[in-house]
């Protein structure tokens, strides 16, 4: 008889809020009111965002110097494979019209080019990049070895279609005078890239290290050349090659290139006048019917010159303000006959 | 159904006695039975085979094998296979326990034991090793093993008492008998091992209620019928042993060929989940061709003169075989659109409600300490949805206990305690039991509460005194008195049981009876009643009487049947008395109470003398017989004087009135289907408010013949379809009301009805194909419907016919195994647990204690799953599509590559880790009231973990540490320090959410002031009352009708009269008294038949009461 009390006891279900399903809940039940104001502050909210968000946006300074057309005869040159040792070099001049204040950076746009191709985004090796083993080649396909057999480093698609064009900025304070823009080339990739994931092997002599390896077959020199005047700037680790690695999401775009070196005229930033571009004409994109630009530009807190997020707020504001609008409207009119109802 | 086709080969048996060898050449089934579907060896290809036939397994085995392409591989194959693995080993591991309990319970039932004689001994053998042709023994209580054809019994002439409740519901008693022949081997064990007889009989069939075969024996030929079988399922009851031969084993016996088949339930969620992962299928396909177009186009215009980068393989130079090939990456990289995680994730959400069913303590029956059962995790969801309840009634509906409530003496009703103000007042369990001090007998469960008849009682009042005694000399009850020295009373009807215990309970107590005698002891002395005729009870009559000579020499006949055929042979100075009782009757009846008449007259010795005579004659007349005596019973009840009325409860499960009346009110409509008698049906359709007064018809169908069914139901339609036309304005449509008076909308949902009651046998008529539109359209109409007198299998048919062709999700709840195949073959199948059977209980989904606990299954759990459920494959479906659809339009800007946006860990975990948890917590614990969603410590819980675990494992895989170790598979160190310092992500972040919420909170808003819903008014109205105040409690009132009612019904069956007379079921030990009256005792065979035929009879002329408006 005990037993089966016990039994009866553990048979029945313990009285827990989970098991009996009474946990304590919480109900977010809004008046109308409460939602009404909601509203209305939401809405002046992302007003204010998109204004001050544009007017940012607004004051930055950018110039974009599109060189496809002007450099018309080099992009000829560069459409056949086997001129890839001849030079070519073109100019464009432009002119500034207001000064560029502050951290001047310099980018270069490329149009029509898919870097976020399925194949191509596989096709590098991080092992090698991190200068473990030079001659992991794994998943380089079709870049894996060149045609003696040996591979390839930095292999895959994305290193050999490195951006290799090179550019010298002249500012022309008055006709005769030419004076080199000194243009600073690193620091421009993230440092988790520089200092984590690109490394070179450890050798005394770089190109020691990259024996028995193979430049891959669009580049005109080997890895360890890259940038021989700066041994921190040379190898995998080589600003301009490990922005280029870090591939980008849409098929128009711009990467860092060079940071204005702010001494002697510079110092404020670039003053407004006349400048030209040297440009040295390697990278084909006539090809397909690509476009290459140079892009100037300045800085503020919220990114580049992009309009969008301001425009974007203005209008989810506007349109909040809208609905409050007419929400209060409804509300206003169906409360009097809600009233009526209810007595 | 499958085995009957298989066995369809089998058109007779012949079954030879104690001769394995000679039956095994027709290698008929053996006792064992499995329903059980796996077994060791079979499990895994059986369960694989169809776990891959739902189409989401299947869908994602073949992206698995396109995965393994690597043409094709856009995704590395452990985003598909993890997750693949994970669910189809849950759902085997779920399936193979399931499968354990069957085996387990097969088990138990194979392994009971059962005498069996072998090799001339009776041995101890299991169930399932008993074979057809064995001679089984039988103890008192025990479950039968197999179908038997009864050879012998304890009882005089082989007869023996079973209780079929598994099999067909009802309680009482049934008597089988055995051949004479056979009965004469008693337990002669030698003998017995000599038998040898052949039974050439039917195939194995499911008709409970026929038999047909032939027993040849030693030369002679005999032919069996229905009432020398014993079916699997049956109790022996009141004999000691009795011997029988097996004819049919394991699956051939009635009771399994009865339980239908094991049907895999879906739930219709589970059907749309699969449309729409067909329909979703689809879509994925249009978009994979949609991006292989582009990709061909891309290719031509752009790729082709992108060969300075990429130099593709000469194969692939072909832009239209790069577009196909693309079109199977993106049927991969889309395949999150129907995540496997959804199924895994429904599994899931449906155990955890589940386990709050098992563990819901408002389900939990204390008495019996039986919790609330999920027997099935999968079917939750569905039990929101049901618009049908098919109820069985006894065990179910009621306790199957009688007990006396009231009655009406001389006018006057006792048994309604009246408080100070001489208001009637319910009974109620406080008052003070009634002191049985005049009885030493009394029964403590009795319960009977009004004092005022203990003391008409000792005050000698002779009404009162007659009435008793009537109930104690009127009736068919075997006594028995136990070693304890307490009298037992066999029956064969539980209402006499409940009158003649309350007859002994007052004072008058039933002691013993003989053939020729009755003694009782009348308020403590004992007299002994001549019993010189005994005027049975048969359908037909529904009546029976007593003609008794009381120790004075008096001769009185005592009678009790339904008001309503009583009231017309009474004397007509009763007519006061007539009044007063019948409007008492009305009452009751408006109870529930199931009602009797009594009534008695005083016989004149010689007049007397006469009738007998000529019932004497009648008797032995070889034509005509029965409409003799019929003639002569009718000619003897006749100026009857009334006593009274009784009224006896056939006592409702708790709550039972409660559930009916609140699932009435939620649409839900309830159909009862039972085995038992039309008027005890409706009996209690009345007792728990299904059936009403106030209702515009009840359409009773009781046609015999096809064309007769046919012609009712017409007749009941046109009834029906012509009322509504003339009433057109009362009929309840159910608009939408403005106002909000709760209670006026709930009254008018209730009224304005028509019930409709059907017979077992026109419903077999009913059922045939072309009228069973009629019947259905009919049926739906009808607020209630009561089937009676139904076998298991028609209890299936009707639910088939329902789902079939209504469309609607069907509930079938019953205790017996006579309810096994329509809680087989309904949507839900639920069983009634803590009782002896536990058939029901094992066949069902559900099982709980007590009927009214389907209340808070249906409202409660049933609406909750459903809610969440469709909340959760909303959000679901919305976070895979936002998720997934990204790919889609970042094709066009990656030339259609097959590109992903997010990394392949991110694709693997998003729907395992990072957004399971916070779906899987608004599924499982969401709360909802007036539909509004309660968010749960747990939803906060989960949804903020889940952010953390996202940031977590977010830094963990872009961490300097793990693209040390892997840098090929983590290749993203630094990605999140440096795009999560942007500012401008967080902007972005901002404006989305923004963006998403404002537009449903505005819709909301606007909802709620332009097209407010009922819950919405409802919460206004509470606001409006500032505090809320608790919604009236409608307890659903007893009525008291005004119209009249007859509350007639009594579970009674012919034939017992005739046993008692001839004194065949009486033990040795009493052996008859040579008694002065000359009786005639027919022989044995005789009466037998005669019992046989009236029992058969039962059914038919019941059935000859045609459609009848009550």
């Amino acid at each position: 008889m005990k037993r089966k009390s016990q039994d009866c006891k553990s048979r029945l279900p313990d009285n827990s809020a989970v098991k009996q399903q009474q946990l304590p809940a919480f109900r977010l039940q809004l008046s109308a009111n409460e939602i009404l104001s909601g509203f209305f502050a939401t809405g002046v909210f992302c007003l204010g965002m998109g204004v001050i968000l544009l007017l940012s946006a607004k004051s930055i300074k950018e110039i974009e110097i599109n060189y496809t057309e002007k450099c018309a005869s080099c992009a000829k040159l560069r459409e056949d494979a086997t001129n890839f040792d001849k030079e070519c070099n073109c100019s464009i001049s432009f002119y500034l019209p207001q000064k560029m204040e502050g951290n001047v950076y310099l980018y270069y746009k490329l149009y029509g080019f898919y870097q976020n191709l399925y194949r191509y985004i596989l096709s590098r090796s991080n092992i090698q990049l991190l200068g473990t083993d030079v001659k992991d080649v794994r998943n380089c396909a079709p870049f894996k070895t060149s045609d003696k057999g040996l591979p390839i480093a930095p292999c895959g698609a994305i290193a050999n279609s490195l951006f290799n064009d090179t550019f010298v900025l002249l500012y022309n304070p008055d006709s005769s005078t030419q004076i080199e823009v000194p243009m600073m080339r690193t620091a421009t990739a993230w440092w988790t890239d520089k200092y984590v994931k690109f490394q070179n092997p450890t050798y005394q002599n770089l190109s020691h290290a990259f024996e028995g390896t193979a430049k891959p077959p669009n580049w005109p020199k080997p890895v360890y050349e890259l940038d021989e005047e700066d041994p921190r700037n040379n190898g995998f680790i080589n600003d301009d090659f490990i922005v280029w690695m870090r591939t980008a999401a849409f098929p128009t775009f711009k990467k860092l290139h060079r940071r204005l070196h702010r001494i002697d005229n510079f110092t404020e930033g670039l003053p407004a006048g006349s400048y030209s571009f040297i440009i040295n004409y390697n990278f084909p994109v006539s090809r397909f019917q690509g476009q290459k630009a140079l892009v100037l530009s300045t800085l503020t807190w919220s990114g580049g010159s992009s309009l969008f997020l301001g425009l974007a707020y203005l209008v989810t504001g506007a349109v909040t303000l809208l609905a409050f609008f007419s929400m209060m409207a409804v509300h206003l009119k169906l409360k009097e006959r809600k009233t009526f109802f209810l007595q | 159904m499958f085995c009957s086709k298989k066995k369809s080969l089998e058109v007779e048996r012949i079954v030879k006695a104690n001769d394995r060898e000679y039956n095994e050449k027709f290698l008929y089934k053996d006792n064992r039975i499995h329903t059980s579907k796996y077994n060791i060896l079979t499990f895994l290809p059986i369960n694989l085979f169809e776990q891959f036939q739902r189409v989401a397994n299947a869908y994602f085995l073949f992206l698995l094998i396109l995965q393994l392409i690597p043409e094709i591989s856009s995704l590395t194959w452990f985003t598909t296979i993890v997750p693949l693995v994970l669910v189809v080993t849950m759902t085997a591991v779920k399936d193979a326990t399931d499968d354990y309990f069957r085996h387990k319970s097969d088990n138990q039932v194979n392994n009971r034991q059962s005498e069996v004689l072998i090799d001339s001994k009776l041995q101890n053998e299991k169930w399932m090793n008993v074979k057809v042709g064995d001679i089984i023994k039988l103890e008192n209580n025990q479950f039968v093993a197999a179908d038997l054809l009864l050879l012998s019994s304890s009882e005089p002439h082989g007869l023996c008492y079973i209780e079929t409740a598994e099999l067909d519901g009802e309680t009482n008693l049934k008597v089988r008998h055995a051949l004479s022949v056979t009965s004469e081997l008693g337990a002669d064990i030698s003998r017995l091992a000599k038998f040898d007889g052949i039974v050439v009989c039917e195939a194995p069939n499911n008709k409970l209620d026929k038999f047909t075969g032939v027993l040849s024996w030693k030369g002679s030929k005999h032919s069996l019928n229905n009432e020398k079988i014993i079916l699997r399922g049956c109790v022996l009851r009141n004999t000691s042993w009795c011997f029988g031969m097996v004819i049919f084993a394991g699956p051939d016996t009635k009771l399994m060929q009865n339980s239908g088949k094991t049907k895999f339930k879906r739930t219709s969620i589970d059907r749309l989940m699969n449309t729409l992962v067909l329909w979703i299928f689809g879509f994925l396909i249009c978009l994979g061709t949609i991006l292989a177009i582009g990709n061909s186009i891309w290719e031509n215009q752009v790729g082709d003169q992108f060969r300075t980068f990429l130099f593709w393989n000469e194969g692939e130079k072909n832009s239209v075989f790069s577009g196909f090939l693309t079109f199977w990456s993106y049927i991969i990289i889309l395949n999150t659109v129907v995540p496997i995680s959804l199924y895994v994730s429904v599994e899931v959400i449906r155990l955890g409600h589940s386990y709050f069913i098992n563990w819901d303590r408002k389900m939990y029956y204390s008495r019996k300490a039986t919790p609330a059962e999920a027997r099935t995790t999968t079917l939750n969801e569905e039990l929101g949805q049901i618009e049908y309840v098919f109820s069985d009634k006894t065990g179910t509906l009621t306790q199957n206990i009688m007990t006396f409530k009231k009655c009406s003496i001389n006018g006057r009703i006792y048994g309604e305690v009246r408080d100070d103000l001489d208001q009637k007042t319910d009974m109620t369990k406080k008052k003070e039991t009634v002191g049985f001090s005049v009885s030493p007998q009394a029964d403590r469960t009795f319960q009977f509460f009004d004092h005022h008849l203990m003391e008409s009682i000792e005050l000698g009042d002779p009404k009162v005194h007659e009435f008793l005694r009537l109930l104690a000399l009127c009736h068919t009850v075997m006594s028995e008195e136990n070693s304890a020295g307490q009298l037992i009373y066999q029956v064969q009807s539980p209402d006499e049981g409940a009158l003649v215990t309350a007859a002994k309970n007052l004072g008058f107590i039933f002691k013993s009876r003989t053939p020729e005698t009755i003694t009782i002891e009348e308020l403590g002395t004992l007299v002994t009643y001549q019993l010189l005729a005994f005027l049975d009870f048969s359908n037909f009559r529904k009546r029976m009487s007593v003609i008794v000579r009381n120790p004075e020499g008096q001769i009185k006949l005592y009678s009790k049947g339904a008001d309503t055929i009583l009231f017309e042979r009474l004397h007509p100075s009763n007519e006061d008395l007539l009044t007063l009782t019948s409007d008492h009757l009305s009452e009751f009846a408006g109870e529930g109470l199931r009602t009797l008449a009594i009534a008695y007259r005083d016989l004149d010795d010689k007049y007397f003398r006469e009738w007998h005579k000529m019932l004497e004659d009648a008797n032995t007349a070889t034509d005509e017989r029965d409409e003799r005596i019929a003639g002569l019973y009718e000619e003897i009840e006749r100026d009857l004087m009334l006593l009274g009325a009784t009224a006896v409860e056939d006592k409702l499960q708790d709550g039972v009135i409660e559930t009916v009346t609140s699932l009435s009110l939620a649409n839900i409509k309830i159909w009862v289907l039972t085995g038992d008698k039309q008027e005890t049906a409706i009996n209690i359709g009345y007792a728990c408010n299904m059936l009403t007064d106030d209702m515009n018809d009840v359409f009773i169908i009781a046609g015999n013949t096809a064309a007769e069914v046919r012609e009712e139901l017409r007749k009941a339609k046109e009834n029906l379809f012509g009322q509504n036309r003339s009433f057109s304005n009362g009929h309840v449509v159910f608009e939408k009301k403005q106002s909000l008076e709760l209670d006026s909308v709930v009254e008018e949902t209730v009224t304005g009805d028509y019930a409709l009651i059907i017979n077992g046998h026109s419903l077999a008529h009913a059922l045939e194909s072309d009228v069973k539109n009629d019947l259905l359209e009919l049926a739906c109409m009808c607020k209630t419907v009561v089937c009676c007198r139904v076998t298991p299998l028609q209890k299936a048919q009707v639910v088939e016919l329902v789902k079939k062709y209504r469309n609607a999700v069907t509930l079938a709840i019953g205790d017996g195994a006579n309810d096994v195949s329509m809680i087989k073959s309904a949507h839900i199948g639920v069983g009634i647990s803590g009782q002896e059977g536990l058939q029901a209980v094992l066949a069902s989904d559900y099982s709980f204690a007590q009927f009214r606990y389907l209340q808070r299954l249906l409202l409660v759990h049933g609406r909750w799953s459903y809610v969440r459920m469709c909340k959760f494959l909303c959000y679901f479906f919305y976070k895979n599509f936002a998720f997934t659809l990204v790919h889609f339009w970042f094709g066009f800007f990656c030339g259609f590559s097959a590109q992903t946006v997010y990394d392949q860990w991110f694709i693997t975990l998003f729907n395992i880790v990072y957004t399971s948890l916070p779906v899987l917590a608004m599924g499982i614990f969401d709360q909802i009231a007036l539909d509004t969603s309660y968010w749960t410590v747990i939803n906060h819980v989960f949804i903020w973990g889940s952010i953390a675990t996202y940031f977590s494992i977010l830094f963990t895989m872009h961490s300097n540490g793990i693209f040390g170790i892997f840098p090929n598979q983590f290749p993203f160190v630094g990605n999140a320090r440096h795009s999560l310092t942007q500012k401008c992500i967080w902007l972005v972040i901002l404006l989305t959410t923004v963006a998403s919420v404002m537009p449903v909170v505005a819709f909301r808003f606007l909802k709620v002031d332009l097209f407010p819903t009922l819950s919405d008014q409802i919460r206004q109205w509470q606001k409006a009352q500032k505090k809320a105040r608790p919604l009236r409690s409608r307890k659903p009132q007893t009525r008291r009708s005004s119209s009249r009612r007859s509350g007639y019904a009594f579970a009674h069956q012919e034939g017992y009269g005739e046993l008692i007379t001839s004194g065949k079921n009486m033990r040795v030990k009493n052996p008859p008294p040579v008694s002065g009256l000359e009786k005639t005792l027919y022989n044995s065979t005789s009466w037998i038949e005669n019992l046989c035929k009236k029992t058969t009879d039962t059914v038919s002329s019941f059935s000859q009461d045609k459609t009848v408006k009550l």
